[in-house]
């Protein structure tokens, strides 16, 4: 039976790419018109203040990189993973992870200074998202059980982790009985830059640049490449799968885990059950828009961000979560398409002719020698 | 309005039908003689589609200076039939009663990026005077808006912080018509045990449960209330299995402190009885319906908007109750006996007058500790800290 697989394009010129992704968005603008049209919303007026909201002026600006920052961060997580055919579901659940670990530390530790506070429980983030993936790493490692499952599972266990704190043994005393846990102390707040964004900002962009050079200028990165696009020749030339799966999939949990520390220090006055606020997940789509890449992941966060407070302001128009969440979606989704289309193309093939994306990227573990 | 809506979807769909005609018929050469037509009447209705019409005025239009604006910010969807719907029902109420503009906007998380961004368009783009946060999760990026905006008004539902200027909170005593509704509850059970969904074990939860098993021993002492655990305020699948358990356990009559109608429609399906919360629930489960403590926010928020429009207001810690009218009980149903319903209203009478409140000694706990001695009454300060579960109840008031 003939039937269409995706092909990867041999030359994708980045050029290209970008005028894709803006087309992509222009086209589902387009279709978001019609649907605020025909719910009643001046399409204008909705547009002018989404785009107000996130650019105009170094305060809308801010509320945009408060945003992008998490997302950033969780997408870089889950874009380490992917790079090597991995998919880190659990990004929501290493952020609480990362938290709670840095939580504990503030509270045993309040007496430190500011700058000395805030490393430490930056470092305690690492430790936290780590230490939730440990488990989901060694079982794909070692026994090929599917990390999607894991990571994904493990998300719920944190956020009950956290509610359990907050009803039992972290409930702030001086709360009058009500479930919350105490705020981090005052000298752990990020530092500011402008409005609402803080160095957080910097340590994502740093972090960013730190794993765009390894995957892409060391031959470390290589060989995570190689092991994700073509697990058989990476085992010829002797790279350990196993030890490459375990890198990058704890890796990558640890920078949610960071994310995790750097919202609770940044954004947040506690630790909370909402902290991570559906950024784990959304980093999922950030890393896809990006292709995995950790270049892409910058940009991918910076629009994702505005799309987000964009999508926000627009409900004090009138227009409904559920449109506005439509919108947002038709947005990132058109992006996406563009994004897949300008990468593959559509081949008409026979059984077992092509390759498609199913068949590329699983690194096998087969036959691994220990 | 729904004819409008239907209108201008039907524009799109046909125009879309007409263009996607259009093309295919492009393609097929065996296409019958009408095929130029579509072709050709396709791009006409297209001009309706892409230009934007100016839609009739929206709630949100430039306020005049000496108006109030009043926004509200809500945790869940209006559509609830529970807790925001109540609000947004005071929300309704208190623009009529005032002439105010009115804003909200639904299901923003308890996230203070989330609840900022609402916040600052509301008072920045649409001029709000006044903002009303109507989930305990606001609290903290509340008090920091506050802060930074002197000049406009943050008065907060369920929460227990507040500033000397531009800041409050407030809450209702739900505790007097939950003990109102457990009465009826226990003149209506026959196995002499209710099953009740519960969020969280934070007090006010406590307080709710304990009242209301208060009130179910005054018209049935032999009752038991059991308490399961939700850790959710609005998870209907999770409500509805949390009631269906409590049913099978045994219980004949579910009563929630939750924001759905998720647990009475579990309990009409088991054959069993409901005391709902929030609001009148009864088109939910009309056979299972007995009776609801619900909320009424409007004269509150009424009188907010009023005193911020004179320029009188000042902030407070509102805690009101039945003889306010913020919190009261909603109509029962049918067969709850002549004689139960007669002693809810001398109840009712004697709360309203003050002569008599739901925690009056003797009050024992799960452990047959005497927490309240006869004739003594719980103070304000212990009741917003409640932590105990009174003797019939079944269950833990401190899970973890």
């Amino acid at each position: 039976m003939i039937r269409p697989v995706l092909a990867r394009r041999e030359r994708v010129v980045p050029a290209t790419q970008a005028a894709g992704f803006v087309l992509g968005v222009v086209v589902a603008l387009i279709l978001g018109a019609i649907l605020l049209w025909v719910s009643d919303h001046s399409p204008a007026e909705v547009y002018e203040r989404m785009f107000d909201s996130a650019f105009k002026g170094t305060d809308s600006l801010s509320r945009t990189l408060e945003r992008a920052t998490p997302l950033a961060l969780t997408g870089l997580s889950v874009a380490v993973a992917g790079s090597m055919g991995l998919w880190n579901i659990g990004a929501e659940g290493q952020m609480m992870a990362g938290a709670i670990v840095a939580t504990g530390v503030a509270m045993m530790a309040d007496g430190l200074s500011g700058p000395l506070l805030i490393a430490l429980m930056m470092v305690s983030g690492v430790v936290g998202g780590m230490a939730l993936m440990i488990g989901p790493a060694l079982a794909r490692s070692h026994l090929r059980v599917s990390e999607i499952i894991t990571t994904l599972m493990l998300v719920y266990v944190a956020i009950r982790v956290v509610e359990w704190l907050e009803t039992g043994p972290w409930k702030d005393p001086e709360s009058f009985g009500f479930a919350v846990i105490e705020p981090v102390p005052e000298q752990a707040a990020l530092p500011g830059l402008f409005g609402r964004a803080n160095i957080g900002m910097l340590i994502a962009l740093g972090l960013l640049l730190v794993f765009w050079l390894a995957v892409s200028r060391t031959a470390w990165g290589y060989e995570l490449r190689l092991a994700g696009s073509s697990p058989d020749t990476a085992r010829y030339a002797g790279v350990s799968l196993r030890r490459k799966v375990l890198t990058a999939l704890l890796l990558s949990g640890g920078i949610a885990g960071l994310a995790g520390a750097v919202q609770l220090t940044g954004s947040a006055a506690r630790l909370e059950s909402g902290l991570s606020n559906g950024y784990g997940f959304a980093g999922i789509i950030v890393a896809a828009l990006a292709l995995m890449r950790p270049s892409g992941v910058a940009v991918v966060a910076f629009v994702f961000g505005a799309v987000q407070v964009g999508g926000q302001s627009i409900q004090t128009l009138g227009v409904s979560s559920a449109i506005a969440d439509i919108l947002q979606a038709m947005i990132l989704f058109g992006a996406l398409v563009a994004v897949v289309f300008f990468n593959y193309r559509i081949q008409w093939s026979g059984p077992g002719g092509g390759s498609s994306i199913a068949e590329s990227g699983e690194p096998d573990l087969a036959g691994e020698v220990a | 309005m729904a004819k409008k809506f239907l209108l201008k979807l039907f524009v799109v769909v046909a125009t879309l039908a007409l263009v996607v005609a259009g093309c295919g018929n492009d393609d097929d050469d065996a296409a019958p003689e009408p095929a130029p037509a579509p072709a050709t009447e396709a791009p006409e209705p297209e001009p309706a589609a892409t230009e934007a019409p100016e839609p009739e005025p929206m709630a949100t239009e430039a306020p005049m200076d000496d108006e109030v604006v009043a926004a509200f910010v809500f945790v869940g969807p209006v559509g609830d039939a529970g807790w925001t719907w109540a609000h947004d029902q005071g929300r309704r109420f208190a623009e009529e009663q005032t002439g105010a503009t009115t804003l909200f906007v639904e299901n923003v998380p308890e996230v203070a990026e989330d609840f900022r961004a609402v916040v600052v368009d509301f008072i920045e783009n649409e001029g709000a005077d006044v903002i009303f946060g109507t989930s305990f999760g606001y609290m903290d990026p509340m008090e920091e808006l506050a802060g930074e905006y002197p000049d406009v008004v943050f008065e907060h539902a369920s929460g227990f912080k507040m500033n000397d200027t531009n800041f409050g909170n407030f809450f209702g005593r739900m505790y007097q018509p939950r003990y109102l509704s457990g009465m009826a509850a226990g003149a209506m059970t026959e196995t002499n045990q209710i099953g009740y969904v519960a969020a969280f074990p934070i007090p006010e939860v406590l307080r709710g449960i304990n009242a209301f098993t208060l009130g179910a021993q005054r018209t049935n002492p032999d009752v038991e209330v059991h308490v399961n655990w939700t850790f959710t305020w609005f998870d209907p699948a999770l409500e509805g299995d949390t009631a269906s358990a409590l049913l099978e356990a045994g219980a004949d009559v579910i009563a929630m402190h939750q924001d759905s109608t998720a647990p009475g429609i579990a309990a009409q399906e088991a054959g069993a009885r409901w005391v709902s919360y929030n609001s009148d629930m009864s088109a939910f489960a009309p056979d299972a319906y007995i009776t609801a403590p619900v909320w009424n926010w409007g004269p509150y928020y009424a009188r907010i908007i009023e005193a911020v429009g004179a320029g009188t207001y000042s902030p407070g810690a509102y805690w009101g109750g039945m003889d306010d009218e913020i919190v009261t009980l909603a109509p029962p149903a049918d067969d709850v006996p002549a004689e139960v319903i007669d002693e809810v209203i001398e109840v009712w009478d004697q709360i309203v007058a003050g002569t008599w409140d739901v925690f009056t000694g003797p009050i024992t706990d799960q452990d047959g500790n005497v927490v309240v001695a006869e004739g003594e009454t719980m103070d304000d300060g212990a009741m917003l800290g409640m932590g105990f579960f009174v003797e019939g109840v079944v269950g833990s008031a401190d899970p973890s």
